[in-house]
């Protein structure tokens, strides 16, 4: 069997079988399955391809496994609090938690402790990074999102608190989930609340761009590669499907079905707590309270497979299969570090990170730098000035161009006379 | 021969004449017994061709001819003409506008009064029409008419003038304020004229100019004067919103910090199929549009129009200066005459007369707006600086010394005495008619306050004395009345906030500060701005629960307000919100006269989004829920919503992940459900045993338990509840033990009553084949209560002819029950004694049977149950004693064999394979 390019890890509440699994996206079956706990909702991450972290459920720790060695616990790392959500970055460099209303950032090279940013109010319920690490958006349960800009958070300069680039707070209910679409910081990020809508926000700006409204509070979120679609799964069980390509304007609108993408997958009798779309978008991937993982085909709305959990499904995912999983006898490149649980490792004098040297960018290179618009203008600019060149460059084709124009100018230049006469013929004559 | 003698006489009678009789008429007499008229012809013959005419035939050319003619009479009936012409025919007006507007601005200055005033009238006619961008290349020629009646000689005149100024300030506002060089000093010359050369010398300090008295105007000189002012307050107005508003101007009131960064944000439409192909690449702007970018040089039009003029003119200090230089004095002078008309001294305050007041009024809010001509904030603090300089003596002397204004009553009975003049100044002062003395009192210290200056110690000393006056009068009126309308409280929070912002003595303003967070008025942003008086803001949150409950349905707008700030704060886990919210829960929740049942559906939306985080739900407060669910003064969405929220808060329902505090405890959980379920507190179904209302269908065999009917209403809200209940009680973990309670509560709570609501019947059935179990048994009380339940509501079915959707509703909980539980049909068809069945009930039972038949899917456990039903048909056909068929008999009958059949045939079916 060839291994497969992308596989669907989910984790139930109970973990009577296994504490998370990975399954075959296309058929169900299940490849691997990783023991020893229970994962907590929205907390299960694949960190650079070579670690499985997944937070324990109720306890202030985080389970972590090899990805290569299913059965053994590599390591326990002990938090300040019970972790509400985690997040890797894709690039493998960081990873987030969040505890209780704080967001906690790691270094992975160093397992040091960057930063705790407090600025929710409430817990921290789901955190997700933009697809080139340089963004990451918080939601809690105070009804605020934070876009936070991931080089500002970790700056040198420990006297500025770090602020969040942009604070969506238009939500009137609990924040649920959140999804990063992809393209960086060009990206649109959806958010789900209970109080039964879905908004589109836009990175770079913090924008609304949409907001749609449902029937029942709203517990997962998700785009499609190319955001054709969002999917939203509902807390009665329904995962609708809202089209993006709809060409009403309005930017408040109300979830009806029609026949033009705006439909509902039937199935799951309790919360959809989380969604997922595999890469080429025909694969969506739900996971519900009523204990069932199912794999929808996007295409006719029909349920290809389902598995059932002993416990309420905490997280299912579709990822790219990494490289190491179905290799037995493959180790990380990077040895994971112990995380640090202070912010200031010298203070503490245990010298974990000896021999290790921590980069940070410092303040003045955080000066604003030209906006990614901006960038692709003057990009956009020197491309043009190279087919300029190119095509128009040498002088046979110049003079045959010049001409044409000249041409047409006169023939303007006719109209615009001729124009000018009908009118004033129009306007002398005596009436 | 005789005879022709005779008839010879008879021809040639002499009639004799007597003395006293009257003379009788000749014959050939002429009548004059008639009268002659004059042929007038006010219209044409001929039909004009060439375009659409008037009633009377005349062409928008005749009128127009007309409008020169010396008679004023035709003038008028030409304007009027037109006027039936335009309006008519609206496209004439854009194609004549020029000739039309030239000829009508002419007018303005026509002798007779009737003209003129036909003429407004015409001007505000097509004003209407015309939007401004269309009349601006003729503005100049109006303005320039309107500038010449408003200096005419003629005070008539000069009085439509003003007329002519309203109708472009309603409609041209923006235009009307680029001409103000030239009509400022017009409004100037109304009231006032230019003081001689030698005199204006020597009072170097009043200004240039001097008021007038006119004695042969029809109203007197205060009622002109207010008559003007009226105008030129809205004519600054006018200048001040219509001027282009640049980047940092917001806050150019002392609010302006308050009024938060709402970005408006313009949308970027691209249409996609242009571009498919094209090779024009797309504009895409940085943040989505919602700020410019500021490289962009192009612009759609160059504004050089006036806009640049007018910021050249009325921005800069020094002209504002100008002009306030030769009007406040003047404005001065009326306030003296106003306030020493009619001077009555009472321990209340300062009374005046209704029309001295409202003349104080304009004047106050003159000089606001004068202070708001100049955007640019340095500018305006040398405005400020300069007016303080030089009026504040005056101010203080004038406004000041009899402070507080009051209304003077008295002053009723004079109006009986002149009602006529009365009359014509009300056309007049529309808008100014009645100020009251509040609105003068506040926009007052609104000037006053502006001219404190900022952080000068020297200066506090001299401005306490009247500083003091004002604060006292904001305490006062804070204290006495809930009467204040919101417009004057945000102007008293005006002034507060720029009193605290010029003083040092922050005790003090603190104090009146606090006063007016209790007053609930501050929204959330400007308190979380402000959140170094952190002590305070906590307390001031703490209280702002109860004011709700004490303001209750009286004022929606401020409860709005209140929640809107209750919100953001208990979703941020307020410590002091939350502990006051949960203390007051249960008031505010009150299913009577709680908030949630008399606001606004808004503010009911937003009461059970803050329900979401409560920190805990006591039983009270979850039977008051329950209730307010179920008394049909929420919407069934928001009772939905309602139950979802507490259904999520629940540990139960596995959302919440913390594990450590339980916000609604299990039992408390269950008895919630299962109180919206029945919908009917115990002690309601207690009473409804006792009573003898007319809803009430008496027990009967077919019906053993007596149903209370309740409203169409009443029953369809009741069914969107259940059908959420049963929704949230679904998803709970383990059904067999949900199920177990569920059948407990109604074994002890409703077996054995005799009356039962309708809609409690159809929950129950609704409830039980969802929730049920297939391992699970239930008990044969529930069973045998079911089975009264689904006979009774099948006979009440029966009688349903109101609605098709509670008849659906009925049939369908009957239906899913039985088909769920056949031991319920066998139970229900057991209850069925033919025997004890009186004449009258036999055709109910026949159809309730042939209901049960005739439905596909109960077909099969209908014939488990074949033996049964053949028995009770039997006795059905026995007892009916009646020689003639009936028709329900014969469908009864006729549906059985059919059901029969079928499974005969099927059994046939399967007997072949």
């Amino acid at each position: 069997m060839s291994a497969p390019v992308e596989v669907v890890l989910s984790a139930d509440s109970a973990g009577q079988l296994f504490n998370c699994a990975v399954f075959d996206p296309h058929s169900g079956s299940e490849f691997l399955s990783y023991r020893g706990g229970n994962t907590s909702s929205r907390s299960l991450t694949v960190l650079n391809g070579e670690y499985i972290l997944g937070a324990q459920l109720g306890k202030n720790f985080i389970n972590v496994w090899e990805i290569q060695r299913k059965d053994q616990l590599q390591q326990k790392i002990v938090c300040p609090g019970i972790v509400t959500c985690l997040c890797a970055s894709p690039d493998g460099l960081y990873v987030l938690a969040g505890i209780a209303e704080a967001i906690y950032l790691w270094e992975m090279s160093t397992g040091n402790l960057l930063a705790i940013l407090s600025r929710h109010y409430q817990d921290v319920s789901c955190i997700r990074f933009t697809d080139d690490s340089s963004h990451f958006v918080s939601g809690g349960k105070d009804n605020l999102a934070l876009i936070w800009n991931l080089s500002s958070v970790v700056q040198l300069d420990s006297s500025r608190t770090p602020e969040p680039c942009h604070i969506l707070s238009r939500h009137s209910l609990p924040i649920t989930d959140i999804h990063c679409g992809l393209m960086g910081p060009q990206a649109r990020v959806a958010t789900a609340s209970l109080d039964q809508t879905v908004k589109v926000w836009e990175v770079s700006s913090g924008e609304m761009l949409l907001s749609v409204l449902f029937d029942v509070g709203i517990m997962s979120v998700t785009f499609d590669p190319c955001e054709y679609f969002l999917f939203c799964g509902g807390s009665d069980g329904n995962i609708f499907q809202v089209s993006l390509c709809s060409t009403s304007l309005s930017r408040d609108k109300t979830f009806q079905t029609d026949s033009d993408g705006n439909q509902v997958f039937k199935g799951h009798r309790n919360l959809v707590t989380c969604l997922s779309v595999s890469m080429d978008g025909t694969l969506l991937l739900s996971g519900s309270n009523d204990e069932t993982v199912r794999m929808w085909d996007v295409q006719s709305k029909q349920c290809i497979w389902s598995i059932n959990h002993k416990g309420h499904v905490t997280n299912a995912v579709i990822i790219p299969a990494p490289a190491n999983m179905f290799l037995a006898d493959s180790h990380p490149a990077v040895p994971l570090p112990r995380f640090s649980r202070h912010l200031n490792p010298s203070e503490q004098g245990d010298g974990t990170g000896s021999g290790g040297m921590c980069l940070r960018l410092g303040a003045s290179t955080q000066e604003r730098e030209g906006t990614y618009l901006e960038k692709a203008d003057e990009l956009y600019s020197l491309m043009c000035a190279v087919t300029d060149k190119s095509v128009f460059g040498d002088g046979e084709n110049t003079k045959v161009r010049v001409s044409e124009l000249e041409e047409e100018v006169k023939t303007l230049k006719k109209i615009n006379k001729d124009l000018y006469e009908f009118s004033t013929q129009l306007l002398t004559k005596p009436n | 021969m005789k005879t022709k003698k005779q008839k010879r006489q008879g021809d040639f009678q002499k009639i004799q004449l007597k003395v006293g009789k009257k003379k009788p008429k000749a014959d050939n007499a002429t009548n004059v017994n008639f009268r002659s008229k004059a042929i007038h012809l006010p219209e044409q013959l001929k039909h004009a061709d060439s375009g659409p005419t008037t009633h009377r035939q005349l062409d928008i050319k005749d009128l127009l001819s007309k409008l020169h003619h010396i008679n004023s009479n035709i003038k008028q009936g030409a304007l009027v003409g037109l006027r039936e012409l335009l309006s008519a025919q609206p496209t004439l007006i854009e194609l004549h506008a020029s000739a039309v507007l030239s000829e009508v601005a002419a007018l303005f200055t026509d002798k007779d009064g009737s003209v003129r005033a036909a003429a407004v009238r015409l001007l505000r006619f097509i004003a209407q029409c015309i939007s401004a961008e269309r009349v601006a290349p003729f503005f100049p020629l109006l303005s320039a008419h309107l500038t010449c009646a408003m200096t005419h000689i003629s005070e008539a005149i000069q009085e439509d003038a003003l007329r002519v100024l309203d109708v472009l300030l309603e409609h041209y506002p923006g235009l009307l304020s680029q001409r103000h060089t030239v009509l400022l000093t017009n409004f100037l010359e109304l009231i006032s004229q230019k003081r001689k050369a030698g005199t204006g010398q020597d009072k170097s300090g009043k200004g240039g100019f001097a008021l007038t008295i006119s004695t042969n105007r029809s109203v007197t000189a205060q009622q002109w004067r207010l008559t003007v002012l009226l105008r030129l307050g809205s004519f600054l107005q006018a200048v001040v919103e219509e001027r282009p508003l640049e980047e940092g101007v917001t806050s150019m009131i002392g609010l302006g910090m308050w009024a938060g960064e709402k970005g408006s944000v313009t949308s970027v439409d691209v249409s996609w199929e242009e571009h498919v192909f094209g090779k024009g690449r797309i504009q895409v702007f940085e943040n989505s549009g919602a700020v410019p970018t500021p490289h962009s040089t192009y612009r759609l039009r160059p504004d050089s129009k006036a806009v640049a003029g007018m910021n050249k003119e009325l921005c800069s200090a020094e002209t504002v200066q100008g002009f306030a230089g030769t009007l406040v004095p003047l404005m001065l002078e009326i306030w003296v005459e106003a306030a020493g008309g009619d001077r009555v001294q009472t321990d209340s305050g300062h009374l005046l007369s209704a029309e001295a007041m409202a003349l104080m009024f304009q004047i106050l809010t003159i000089l606001q707006l004068l202070r708001r001509l100049t955007p640019q904030r340095d500018q305006q603090d040398i405005l400020d600086a300069w007016f303080r300089n030089s009026y504040l003596t005056d101010f203080k002397h004038h406004f000041m010394k009899n402070f507080p204004y009051g209304l003077l009553e008295v002053a009723r009975h004079r109006k009986k005495a002149d009602g006529k003049r009365q009359q014509q100044v009300a056309t007049g002062t529309v808008a100014g008619g009645n100020v009251e003395p509040l609105a003068l009192n506040v926009t007052l210290c609104q000037v006053m306050v502006t001219l404190s200056l900022r952080g000068q110690d020297h200066v506090e000393a001299e401005d306490a004395d009247w500083l003091g006056t004002i604060r006292v009068f904001i305490r006062e009126t804070l204290s006495n009345g809930g009467k204040l309308s919101s417009k004057h409280l945000a102007a008293l929070l005006e002034v507060v906030w720029r009193m605290i912002v010029t003083q040092r003595s922050r005790g003090e303003a603190g104090f009146l500060y606090f006063f007016f967070f209790n007053k609930g008025l501050l929204n959330l942003k400007c308190s979380f701005s402000l959140s170094f008086r952190s002590r305070i803001l906590a307390r001031w949150l703490a209280s702002l629960p109860v004011q709700l409950v004490q303001l209750c349905s009286r004022n929606p707008q401020l409860s709005a307000q209140l929640l809107e700030t209750i919100h953001p704060a208990a979703a941020r886990g307020n410590k002091d919100l939350l502990q006051s919210l949960q203390k007051n829960a249960c008031s505010i929740y009150d299913p009577q006269e709680g908030s949630v049942v008399v606001l606004p559906v808004e503010s009911q939306k937003r009461l059970v989004q803050i329900l979401h985080f409560l920190p805990t739900f006591p039983a009270e407060l979850l039977a008051c829920l329950s209730q307010v669910c179920n008394t049909g003064r929420v919407s069934a969405s928001l009772a939905t919503m309602l139950i979802r929220t507490i259904h999520l808060r629940s540990p139960l329902s596995g959302w919440s992940s913390s594990s450590q505090d339980v916000p609604v405890k299990d039992v408390d959980y269950l008895s919630f459900f299962f109180t919206t379920l029945t919908g009917f507190s115990s002690e309601m179904l207690q009473a409804l045993q006792d009573t003898d209302e007319d809803g009430l269908m008496p027990s009967s065999t077919l019906s053993p338990l007596s149903v209370f009917t309740t409203t169409l209403e009443q029953f369809l809200h009741h069914w969107d509840v259940v059908e959420e209940v049963c929704h949230c009680l679904d998803t709970l973990g383990s059904r067999a033990q949900c199920f177990d309670v569920i059948q407990n509560a109604i074994i002890k709570n409703l077996c054995g009553l005799v009356v039962v609501p309708d809609c409690v019947c159809a929950a129950i059935l609704r409830c039980v084949p969802r929730l049920l179990d297939v391992n699970f048994l239930p008990s044969d009380t529930l069973l045998h209560f079911l089975s009264d339940c689904c006979l009774s509501m099948l006979s009440l079915l029966l009688q349903l002819e109101q609605s098709a959707r509670k008849r659906d509703a009925v049939w369908e909980a009957c239906f899913a029950a039985m088909s769920t539980v056949p031991r319920l049909l066998r139970l229900v068809l057991q209850s069925l004694h033919v025997g004890d069945l009186c004449e009258e009930e036999l055709p109910v039972l026949a159809q309730i049977l042939s209901l049960l038949l005739q439905h596909t899917q109960l077909r099969n456990h209908m014939m488990a149950n074949a033996s049964l039903l053949q028995h009770i048909i039997q006795d059905l056909t026995h007892f009916y004693g009646g020689e003639t068929r009936e028709q329900w008999l014969t469908d009864l009958l006729y549906c059985y064999s059919v059901t029969l059949s079928g499974h005969r045939a099927n059994m046939g079916m399967r007997d072949i394979y």
